[in-house]
């Protein structure tokens, strides 16, 4: 039997508390991660944690606000006091995206809680956890490997006709991972995103509220479905987590079963 | 008839005087200044985002809003090609980079229907003061046209009726460099 991928390494999942934050923590603590669910309310981390306990994993959550830069250092400080080190930090939490006409789009209505969460959220986590994920890198082959994942949106390469501020915000993310990318290489941490389209709980309440829209989307979608939070795009988490990516900096994978070709 | 070019600098200078166009347009020129690069991420504080990034987008945001109130039917979008790049050190300017050019495909996607095409011009970054022997490299290739490359000429022609079938597009101008 193959040893676990994430054996003694420490991550951070943010906006782990539902949705693809949920599946991307339970796919790394399936592989040996000690995950720190940062979310917004205990009420929906708990649960999280208490889920990866009981199928064996290691799990701690720690309520953090992403808009504000001292509750990150605080996660982070709280993740070293508890652990002693960070090798794998997420964003993935983002709040907003409610349509709008960007003609009538007010900027604090329908843009601050994007940039807040998606811009400024992912450069507050890169910041806070850059010298740990250096400590990751310095420590020998196999035993660690800083590394930096966010969560943008197949959105942030194609615009979005319905909610066009949200785009941007999911933009802004993939050009931080590039720069970064080329900041952070000669320390060996890699940074990267992911872009996906998964069944999170608020796009199945949408299917359920509007069965055309999962129709349409399976449909134009090669693999005829949307994907699964931990089993698809967890595991493309788990790849840019581990050893198996060390080469890898400065790319997005899109995660939508082909829906978009653009790349 | 005159074009309303917005933003601050040389570039914006420089398309003020040459772009003219036969159809009621609006340039915008990403307000991204290369001189204020990061050289660590630790030192980025909160203000920087707000002064590198914030301000400028929404300033981005109300120029194109304020584009559509005035019925322009072409907007241009200009912005540094170190937001599709990266930049070591530039990394809250690339954000703002790319979140402006993206920005230009929703409104494209939203504003199709009534005639209004929206488009970016990608430049080369020593027009926004970014230094390449910090960013590093834009490309794996030296730039392949030699000569000194202008946009006033594919912003000219985006602002114009001929462009009519054009929009949510990013024409790179800068001799090819970024391919």
């Amino acid at each position: 039997m193959n040893a676990r991928r994430l054996e003694n390494r420490v991550a951070i999942v943010t906006g782990a508390g539902q949705g693809v934050g949920e599946g991307i923590a339970r796919r790394l603590a399936q592989e040996g991660a000690t995950v720190v669910v940062a979310a917004r309310r205990a009420e929906t981390g708990e649960p999280v944690v208490e889920s990866i306990r009981s199928a064996g994993g290691q799990a701690v959550c720690i309520v953090t606000d992403v808009s504000v830069s001292e509750s990150v250092d605080a996660c982070v400080a709280e993740t070293i006091r508890q652990f002693g080190r960070l090798d794998v930090m997420v964003h993935n939490a983002f709040m907003g995206g409610i349509p709008h006409k960007l003609e009538k789009a007010q900027i604090d209505k329908h843009w601050t809680p994007m940039s807040r969460t998606g811009v400024w959220a992912s450069l507050f986590c890169a910041r806070a956890a850059m010298p740990h994920l250096i400590a990751s890198s310095a420590r020998p082959k196999g035993e660690g490997g800083g590394r930096l994942i966010l969560i943008t949106s197949p959105s942030g390469v194609e615009g979005s006709a319905n909610i066009p501020l949200y785009s941007p915000a999911k933009a802004a993310q993939r050009a931080i991972a590039k720069s970064l990318a080329r900041e952070w290489g000669e320390f060996g941490i890699t940074v990267n995103c992911i872009g996906p389209v998964a069944g999170s709980p608020a796009l199945l309440t949408a299917f359920d509220r509007n069965p055309a829209l999962q129709q349409a989307i399976e449909a134009r979608t090669p693999l005829g479905r949307v994907g699964d939070i931990t089993d698809d795009i967890g595991s493309v988490a788990l790849f840019l987590a581990s050893d198996d990516s060390s080469f890898v900096t400065g790319q997005t994978i899109i995660c939508d079963g082909g829906s978009f070709l653009g790349l | 008839m005159s074009v309303k070019v917005s933003g601050e600098g040389a570039l914006a200078q420089v398309l003020r005087d040459g772009v003219h166009s036969d159809t009621r347009s609006a340039v915008i020129v990403v307000d991204l200044n290369g001189e204020n690069s990061i050289s660590s991420l630790t030192e980025l504080t909160d203000t920087h985002i707000d002064e590198i990034y914030e301000q400028p987008m929404q300033r981005v945001i109300l120029a194109l809003q304020e584009a559509h109130s005035t019925n322009c039917e072409r907007i241009v979008v200009v912005v540094p090609t170190t937001g599709m790049s990266g930049g070591a050190c530039y990394a809250p300017q690339a954000a703002l980079a790319e979140s402006a050019r993206i920005l230009v495909k929703s409104a494209a996607r939203q504003w199709g229907s009534t005639g209004i095409t929206v488009n970016a011009v990608a430049v080369e970054p020593h027009w926004f003061s970014i230094d390449a022997n910090i960013s590093g490299p834009v490309a794996i290739a030296p730039r392949s046209l030699s000569n000194e490359v202008s946009p006033v000429g594919v912003v000219t022609w985006l602002c114009s009726e001929a462009s009519r079938d054009i929009t949510g597009q990013t024409i790179v101008c800068d001799g090819g460099l970024w391919m």
